[in-house]
């Protein structure tokens, strides 16, 4: 039984991918269990090819475990046919990738807005595009509202895409990489904003990193090594 | 932000990409909009030309063969006037409705021949038109004459185009004379049957002026000429007579502010209402000289006598004339070749069949009553027996010589009745004889047999009848199909009991009744009371409305160049949903965020097919514009090198906005309906693989990955192969060993499977490719052909495209028909026959026969081996498909079925249920009461009337009657597209008045055909006969067809092409899909050169494959075609179509290799 306050379970999450014929199953993640609770910040590090875009992508819903159970505030994801993962991804999981992703046809305010669409909840689209007003100010983007993704830094962007993530209140953000592309100044600032969001919003936040900085704001530091995840000494 | 912003910034931001999907929807959308704007342009150019030819026309009356007074148009506008008199409250009361007062024009109109004077240009069925000012009052536009002067002939452009005559100028006109009596009557005059006419060209009227004037629907104009109406009459013995009233409209709107756009049922109400009041106008101003009968008072003052003009008393007449009173008696009276009494004998005499006063009413019908002269003359006394000989006329004027015997029951002395000369009618070749020997009888008369005392009867008593029979007697022997009496009198006075029946007569003072002619008048009022015109062929028809309704029923152009479209409409779409499906593809980072984003995979869907909707309507949108072009381009093809297929330059372009905007809705329909399609696999794929670095769209290969799906499939797609081509081997030795007809659609059949089989073998050729190990020494060209394994579907698809358009358009010329192949067969469309003939005048004798031949002195050994089948005519429209209009009343043949059956002409295609199927042309005599069966060709059933095998049409026989025509078998590809075939017997019965023959079917030995043509030619000249091979007759229908079908070529060539466009965007994705790859070549030392070799040899073997495969496959397909002498197989427009295929594609795929391969290819590797 999952703790009250935990949001998210992993429970002996393995996952393998199939090579070709004749040899064996690459196995990426091992047995991996985890729980991560309400509001708590979490940073997995380890080498390239590791195994953690893939973890985040299991946790985030992009992929499906060959084996195990993840429990997403009570909710076995596992049993989830696409459109309830789906609906899970909008309205309960956000998602900050190492490219922004952003639409380049779409300004900065209707990038944020753009997962209110998918969301058949009213009460999400009622407000939203206050919501992302204050939250682009919040980042200090409220005077590029109207601009195109064109017409901002790799900084910038990456704030609008941390923006997107939270326009429907998830419970849970997931960022992989998100200071990967920037230099160093725009992913501290970057760092720093998803910490104090963390706090503000109280979204539970994981973050893919290779930048120990990053990692080290963050309250627990898992290291995933040879398909297993451990707690970091760092 | 909503959903509609994210299509709208989408939309804008990747315009230049979707660019090459807006004009594929953009071409889709303005051939769909073309083609059916070309159905409205055709419908109302026909609408307009049925306007042109009728002017201010709304009803007409024709009564062929049948003249009434002149006087009867000025009669009718009167009594129409009166009708409108608000003040004649009892006319309008018979009336369901008014009748404005309107223009009527009397017409005399004959069919003629033209020659110029020289002879050197001729036209046969010449309309020859005798007007007045009123007639030109009824066109649109009058000329700027207003009588044609004596002597002068205005001709139409058509006319004087085929004389090449000029206002000036002298031309022949031969113009059938309007006989009283039938040439097929008993007792007609076998000569002058034409009479010439040279006349001076005054003008030439245009179309607009009236030029163009017919009562039958048909885009391709009549042969008029117009001559002035007192001329003609004259010319003709018709004095102040017409057979032909025009009624004009209620307005004087001209045409084309007269857009005949009433409410379809309005516009009937109104025509059907005044159809009625006309009717009632007419039989308020008739009179029996309409009728072309007269009462004359006869000598005594006693009797009124009715007779006719046209000898005979017509059915509707004699019942009409016996039923209004009890007084009435019906006389018959004949010319016999000879009385004989033992060895004694009196040629050619009068005999009159009759009851009292002469005949009593016991006299038995095999007693005879001479009178004094006769019995003198043969010695002979009552109680002897008397033969008395005459002639009936049978089919083809076959004289019949027949004989009957009587027993004599008293002799007539030379006084009273008995000695009343008016009881001969007025014989056109007997009544203004001076002497027998000037007799021109219909028969033979062998003046050596006349004798002086002969001649002295004659002198004296002219026609006075020497002997009587009973009136039954009489009938039996000489009743035929133009009557059964020749008079019918009434003794006077009577106290006229039909007179309360009669209005007319209830108008007449009481006193009036006492005097003879007062009581003519009474006899000729009932009789008109009791007379129905129609019943006479005096009756309006609705031209107007049956013109508007043949040109609105008429042949679907635009569906007809939907399905000729049908492959370039194919080819703008599949364009627009590869180019849209590539756009998109591009975009595979912004679907995986999108799905990322928790949007699932129906509503990233859903947003790009908003997109695509966009696109859809924006191309819709430009698409009409581009319809217009297209439609103009089709118009001025059809006017021009497709013009076989409309017969006819005359049409214009139009368009309705209702057209215009169910085009653009269909095209958008269409066009997004294919992005659906399209779009139905994307992002189906996970988000996490879209949004990887270098993301893409993969084609699914479902299944199992590696070399177990490949196997099973190509193993599938070799049995596929093999079967189809096994199948295909097969129906060719079928096919070999069938008929003509079968084998066509065999072969067709065969090499449609072997396009199957093509394809399937190519699919597992790429399969195998895909897995071969390299053997031997690896070339450029086949790593190129190699390549072409990679993307499988895309290939597949490419090829598909290129190999099934290239087998259609090489192969339906397969359906071409052929006119020649096997002509002179009895099965073939010509029914064996060498010639058809078509006469304007109608031929009477037996063209078969001797005596025939030497009527029109034509040489018997030049004719030997000539054989004619004579169809007798009623005109009627052409229901072939040379006439784009509905035809409303098709052309009636009338035929002995013996003549067709015994040869076993033509190929039947259908026998309707229920009826025997042996000797097909036996249907046609009638099984049904009252309903005519039919035969014709399949085409004019199924495409001209509208029909099917089995169906009923109405019609109406010459005394108004209606009837029913049942088609009861069709026949296929024949020279009898355009009317329908029915008995002979049924003819006559119906239209007893079509005297002649005027189409015959003409057997020659091969060596022979020229020479016969050239004989009957000059022979009759005079009745405008004119010969055609009857293969080139059918050739004449079949190109109706095969234009069809080079336009469907044209058209559908035209989309391969389209297609070629859709390989070189093929070739661009691919390339631009492996620049990396190409840039490692590059990087390892392939120079630019060899890598675009590379990329062309893959794509040029798809192009080569796809090309190879669809033209090996169609060749079998037309293989009987390529095989058949006189074939007329288009090599160079099709190797042209499929050449510019061919350079299409190979210059495309040129170009895009070109394009792809542009700018420094090694960056690309460094951004990896």
């Amino acid at each position: 039984m999952p703790p009250p306050n935990s949001l998210l379970d992993l429970i002996n999450v393995t996952k393998q991918f199939v090579s070709a014929a004749g040899l064996e199953p690459l196995t990426v993640l091992n047995g991996i269990t985890l729980q991560i609770g309400k509001g708590e910040s979490l940073a997995v590090i380890g080498p390239s090819g590791s195994g953690k875009s893939t973890l985040l992508q299991i946790i985030g819903t992009l992929d499906r475990p060959t084996s195990g159970q993840v429990i997403l505030d009570g909710q076995d994801l596992s049993r989830l046919d696409e459109v309830q993962l789906a609906a899970a991804r909008n309205g309960q999981i956000g998602f900050v990738f190492q490219a922004h992703y952003l639409l380049p046809q779409c300004s900065v305010l209707e990038n944020v807005l753009v997962p209110t669409l998918a969301s058949k909840e009213a009460a999400l689209r009622h407000g939203a595009e206050d919501r992302a007003r204050k939250l682009l100010e919040r980042v200090g983007l409220g005077e590029r509202l109207s601009h195109r993704p064109g017409q901002l830094s790799g900084g910038e962007r990456q704030r609008v895409a941390v923006v997107r993530a939270l326009i429907n209140r998830p419970k849970l953000l997931l960022a992989d990489e998100p200071t990967g592309a920037l230099d160093r100044a725009s992913a501290q600032n970057l760092a720093q904003l998803l910490v104090e969001l963390n706090q503000e919003e109280q979204v539970t936040l994981i973050v893919v990193t290779h930048a120990l900085e990053l990692a080290n704001r963050l309250q627990r530091v898992f290291e995933l090594r040879d398909g297993t995840l451990n707690r970091s000494k760092i | 932000m909503t959903t509609w912003t994210l299509i709208r910034r989408s939309l804008r931001f990747h315009a230049r990409a979707h660019l090459g999907a807006l004009l594929g929807a953009a071409v889709g959308s303005a051939v769909l909009v073309g083609a059916l704007v070309v159905g409205d342009s055709v419908r109302e150019s026909l609408r307009q030309m049925a306007l042109a030819r009728l002017g201010k026309v709304e009803f007409a009356l024709a009564s062929n063969d049948r003249l009434f007074r002149e006087q009867l148009a000025n009669d009718l506008a009167a009594g129409l006037l009166r009708q409108d008199d608000p003040g004649n409250a009892a006319a309008n009361a018979r009336t369901s409705s008014t009748v404005s007062a309107r223009q009527i024009a009397p017409v005399l109109q004959l069919p003629g021949t033209a020659a110029t004077s020289d002879g050197t240009a001729r036209a046969n069925r010449v309309q020859v038109l005798g007007v007045d000012e009123r007639f030109w009052q009824l066109a649109n536009q009058a000329p700027a004459f207003k009588t044609i002067p004596q002597d002068s002939v205005a001709l139409n452009e058509t006319l004087a185009h085929q004389l090449q005559a000029k206002v000036g100028e002298t031309i022949l006109l031969r113009v059938q004379k309007p006989s009283q009596l039938s040439r097929d009557a008993p007792l007609s005059q076998d000569e002058d049957a034409s009479v010439a006419l040279r006349l001076n060209v005054s003008a030439i009227v245009s179309d607009g002026q009236f030029g163009r004037f017919s009562l039958q629907a048909n885009q391709i104009p009549p042969f008029n000429a117009f001559v002035p109406l007192s001329l003609l009459q004259s010319k003709t013995d018709g004095t102040n007579r017409a057979n032909l009233l025009l009624v004009g409209t209620e307005s004087s709107l001209p045409s084309h502010l007269d857009t005949g756009d009433r409410p379809k049922s309005q516009s009937l109400l109104t025509s059907a209402a005044t159809l009625s009041g006309l009717t009632s106008a007419l039989r308020a101003s008739w009179q029996l000289a309409d009728a072309e009968l007269e009462l004359r008072d006869l000598a005594d003052g006693r009797e009124v006598d009715l007779r006719s003009r046209r000898v005979f008393l017509d059915s509707p007449v004699e019942q009409g004339a016996l039923n209004i009173s009890t007084n009435g008696r019906g006389i018959l009276t004949y010319l016999v070749n000879e009385l004989r009494v033992r060895d004694r004998a009196t040629p050619y005499s009068m005999v009159t069949a009759m009851g009292a006063p002469v005949v009593s009413p016991d006299m038995r019908d095999d007693e005879i009553l001479i009178n004094q002269w006769l019995a003198d003359d043969l010695q002979a006394k009552p109680g002897d027996d008397l033969e008395m000989t005459y002639y009936v006329v049978g089919v083809m004027r076959k004289l019949e010589e027949k004989s009957a015997r009587f027993r004599i029951r008293a002799i007539l002395p030379m006084t009273g009745a008995a000695a009343d000369r008016a009881l001969m009618p007025d014989f056109p070749g007997l009544t203004t004889a001076e002497n027998c020997r000037d007799w021109d009888a219909g028969f033979p008369i062998k003046t050596d047999k006349i004798r002086e005392k002969d001649e002295k009867y004659w002198d004296e008593f002219r026609g006075t009848p020497k002997a009587f029979v009973s009136l039954g007697a009489g009938q039996t022997m000489w009743s035929n199909r133009f009557g059964n009496l020749t008079a019918v009198r009434y003794l006077l006075p009577d106290p006229i009991s039909y007179a309360a029946t009669n209005p007319r007569s209830l108008a007449e003072s009481p006193d009036s009744q006492k005097s003879p002619a007062s009581q003519r008048e009474i006899i000729g009022s009932a009789l008109l009371g009791k007379l129905d015109p129609a019943s006479l062929g005096l009756s309006f028809q609705p031209a107007r409305a049956l013109a508007l309704a043949a040109s609105a029923q008429s042949q679907d152009f635009g569906g007809l160049f939907l399905g000729f479209s049908f492959f370039l409409i194919v080819a703008a779409l599949l364009l627009m949903a590869l180019l849209f499906q590539f756009g998109i593809e591009q975009r595979a980072t912004e679907v995986g965020t999108l799905l990322a984003l928790g949007f699932t995979p129906w509503q990233v869907r859903r947003l790009l097919l908003g997109e695509g909707g966009g696109l859809a309507l924006l191309g819709g949108l430009i698409g009409v514009a581009g319809g217009v072009w297209y439609a103009r381009a089709m118009l001025h093809g059809l006017s021009t090198i497709w013009r076989s297929a409309v017969g006819t330059s005359a049409l214009q372009y139009h368009a309705r906005p209702a057209t215009l905007l169910i085009g653009a809705v269909a095209g958008v329909a269409v066009a997004w309906l294919t992005i659906w399609l399209a779009l139905r696999k994307q992002a189906q794929q996970p988000a996490r693989e879209l949004l990887a670095e270098g993301g893409e769209f993969q084609t699914s290969n479902s299944g199992h990955a590696g070399r177990p799906v490949r196997f099973e499939m190509r193993s599938r797609s070799i049995k596929v192969g093999t079967l189809s081509s096994m199948a295909a081997l097969l129906l060719i030795g079928f096919a070999a060993l069938r008929s003509e007809t079968a084998a066509a659609g065999l072969f067709f059949g065969a090499g449609a499977l072997l396009l199957i089989g093509g394809l399937a073998f190519c699919s597992a050729f790429i399969g195998a490719l895909a897995v071969a190990e390299a053997a031997g020494k690896m070339t450029l060209s086949g790593m190129g052909v190699r390549n072409a394994t990679r993307r499988r579907t895309r290939s597949l698809a490419t090829l598909g495209l290129l190999a099934c358009g290239s087998f259609l358009i090489a192969s339906i010329g397969v359906f071409r028909l052929d006119a020649v192949k096997g002509a002179e067969k009895r099965s073939s469309g010509t029914g064996g026959f060498a010639l058809v003939g078509e006469s304007t005048l109608p031929i009477v004798h037996d063209l078969n026969s001797a005596a025939g031949r030497d009527a029109y002195g034509l040489d018997a050994n030049e004719l030997a081996g000539i054989e004619f089948v004579p169809f007798r005519v009623r005109e009627g429209e052409d229901a072939s498909c040379l006439n784009l209009n509905r035809a409303q009343k098709p052309r009636l043949l009338g035929v002995q079925p013996d003549l067709l059956s015994q040869r076993g002409a033509f190929t039947f295609t259908q026998i309707a249920k229920g009826w025997p199927k042996e000797n097909p042309w036996l249907l046609l005599q009638p099984r049904e009461g009252g309903v005519v069966p039919a035969i014709g060709d399949a085409a004019s059933i199924q495409w001209a009337l509208g029909k099917k095998v089995g169906d009923l049409l109405p019609y109406t026989d010459e005394r108004g009657r209606p009837f029913q025509i049942r088609i009861v078998a069709s026949v296929a590809n024949s020279i009898l597209q355009g009317s329908l075939v029915m008995s002979e017997d049924q003819f006559v019965e119906r239209f007893p008045n079509e005297s002649g023959y005027r189409m015959f079917l003409i057997d020659a030995p091969s060596n022979k055909v020229e020479k016969a043509r050239a004989t009957l030619s000059r022979a009759l000249q005079d009745v405008g006969l004119e010969l055609t091979p009857a293969a080139q007759r059918l050739a004449a229908f079949n190109a109706v067809q095969n234009t069809y079908l080079s336009t469907f070529q044209v058209l559908g060539g035209l989309g391969l092409i389209l297609g070629s466009i859709g390989l070189g965007v093929v070739v661009l994705r691919n390339v631009l899909e492996r620049r990396s790859e190409l840039a490692l070549l590059l990087a390892v030392g392939f120079r630019p050169r060899a890598l675009k070799w590379l990329v062309v040899s893959e794509h040029g073997a798809l192009l080569l494959l796809g090309l190879g495969v669809g033209v090996a496959s169609a060749f079998v397909a037309v293989l009987p075609a390529v095989l058949s002498p006189g074939a007329e197989v288009p090599f160079v427009s099709l190797g042209a179509t499929l050449g510019a295929v061919l350079l299409s594609g190979a210059v495309w795929t040129w170009l895009a290799t070109a394009l792809a391969l542009r700018g420094d290819l090694l960056k690309a590797l460094r951004n990896e």
